[in-house]
């Protein structure tokens, strides 16, 4: 099957009571369980198989990110979907003693690994961990100076519910940053990744974090994803201005970002 | 000469070379601090502090922000505190905290935000000393060390004593084989002989001012 032909513009295109997990169809209340079932299943090994994955690569990206966010000391900054928490790591070091960092996470699994690794890097002093869902976010309006997204927007299942919480929870000239797979550029490039993607990255899931089926949702996931323009339009649904993205490694991962004035 | 393709061009940037230049620095620096044998209190005056660097050589700047001890490197040049646009060789200049001042007169760096940042900075660079022969016998032993260490001067002072004949032999050769460059005798003969030429024009003018004199006379 064709990555991009798999393509949806979106999970509300689905019928109302289904969305996407992966490539199968699922009832929406099926779909939050299942993935935390995924990643319940994944914690323990995220950080390494993120290394092998990527070749380290998802180390600059992140770095691009940060650099991307414009952070000051004594900014607020929400880490949402922050599962091992490597964007919380720069922001606690980058926001100061005035600022403070969120690393948010539905998943407790995902937190707890977060939380020690942080911990053991002996960033406590700024750091709050909180489980919550993206859908409804449990902070009071205009909370946050910026707010990042990073491999986390696909697995929500209604994200424009999520963006519009985000837009909620964002000060006023705060800025969302969404880094999250997506549409490669150039078609050699999708084929080979493509190959990677079903053949390859499954088995390495398989013989790393013993959980191969994991790793096929992860790439039939990344497929289902909305491509660059889509999540644009739909941040700007949303309500966020002067919205754009960056492509980076060829598209294969793209930084949006989003404004809140 | 043929033109790169364009796809190759747009994804140059995307492969987030400056992301690899801050990640690989950040290493460095730290590693270099933690090996510092002279620890100052530099870094905890810093904490929290951003020197942003722009090079006249890089496209971007370098930011340098300190945290807990631990230097960080970023673009995020909205938080520096100080920022200095400079070059790379007047950066190795730097080292010294007195000549951050000197530079600035001389136009050869420019500095905008908190001066304290920069001499704070100037003064980590300064007092920077790593004892590499001890580093080393860690990881190949005392013995090793002692040898490769030697080795090493031996090398430094054939390369001292190289460099310098070859640039003797090369003075040699331009002045008395290849006569590229003139010598002092010939310098000093050319100047004699635009003394006379000098002497000589200075005589002629003379000369024709008095028929010019002697013109307007008659008229």
């Amino acid at each position: 099957m064709s990555s991009q032909e798999n393509n949806h513009k979106d999970d509300s295109n689905a019928n109302d009571n289904t969305t996407h997990f992966g490539y199968k169809t699922v009832a929406k209340d099926e779909k939050v369980s299942m993935v935390a079932s995924v990643f319940h299943s994944v914690a323990a090994q995220y950080d390494v198989m993120n290394d092998l994955m990527s070749f380290g690569v998802h180390r600059l990206w992140k770095r691009f990110t940060i650099d991307a966010s414009g952070v000051r000391p004594g900014n607020t900054v929400l880490d949402l979907a922050g599962g091992t928490g490597d964007l919380t790591a720069k922001f606690s070091q980058l926001v100061g003693r005035e600022g403070k960092v969120i690393l948010a996470d539905i998943n407790s699994s995902m937190l707890n690994v977060g939380r020690d690794k942080l911990r053991d890097l002996g960033l406590v002093q700024n750091i709050e961990y909180v489980q919550a869902n993206a859908q409804s976010l449990p902070f009071e309006d205009n909370t946050f100076d910026i707010v990042t997204v990073a491999f986390g927007l696909r697995n929500v299942t209604d994200k424009e519910m999520a963006l519009r919480s985000i837009y909620r929870v964002l000060k006023p000239g705060g800025r969302l940053l969404v880094l999250e797979f997506s549409k490669p550029e150039y078609e050699l490039v999708n084929k080979v990744y493509d190959f990677y993607s079903f053949n390859i990255l499954p088995k390495m899931g398989g013989i790393v974090a013993k959980d191969a089926d994991s790793y096929q949702y992860l790439a039939e996931s990344i497929r289902m994803h909305p491509d660059q323009e889509t999540l644009k339009t739909m941040m700007d649904d949303a309500g966020f201005e002067q919205t754009g993205y960056k492509n980076l490694t060829g598209g294969v991962v793209a930084l949006h970002k989003g404004y809140k004035f | 000469m043929k033109s790169v393709p364009k796809p190759l061009l747009n994804i140059i940037p995307q492969l987030m070379l400056q992301q690899v230049m801050f990640a690989a620095l950040e290493v460095i620096i730290n590693k270099a601090v933690s090996l510092n044998i002279n620890p100052n209190n530099q870094l905890n005056d810093l904490e929290q502090k951003t020197l942003a660097i722009k090079l006249a050589e890089l496209p971007f700047p370098l930011c340098l922000t300190v945290n807990h001890n631990k230097i960080l490197v970023t673009k995020l040049i909205e938080r520096a505190d100080c920022t200095i646009t400079t070059s790379i060789s007047t950066l190795q200049a730097l080292k010294k905290e007195q000549q951050l001042t000197e530079l600035i007169k001389q136009d050869r760096l420019d500095l905008i935000g908190d001066i304290k940042v920069a001499k704070h900075f100037a003064s980590l660079a300064e007092t920077f000393d790593i004892d590499w022969q001890t580093e080393l016998a860690k990881h190949i032993g005392d013995v090793a060390t002692h040898q490769l260490v030697r080795l090493g001067h031996t090398i430094k002072e054939k390369v001292a004593f190289v460099s310098e004949q070859i640039q003797a032999d090369s003075v040699e050769y331009l002045t008395h084989e290849q006569r590229l460059v003139v010598s002092n005798s010939q310098l000093e003969q050319f100047n004699q002989a635009v003394s006379v030429v000098e002497l000589q024009s200075k005589q002629v003018e003379s000369r024709l001012n008095q028929l010019a004199d002697r013109l307007s006379t008659l008229s």
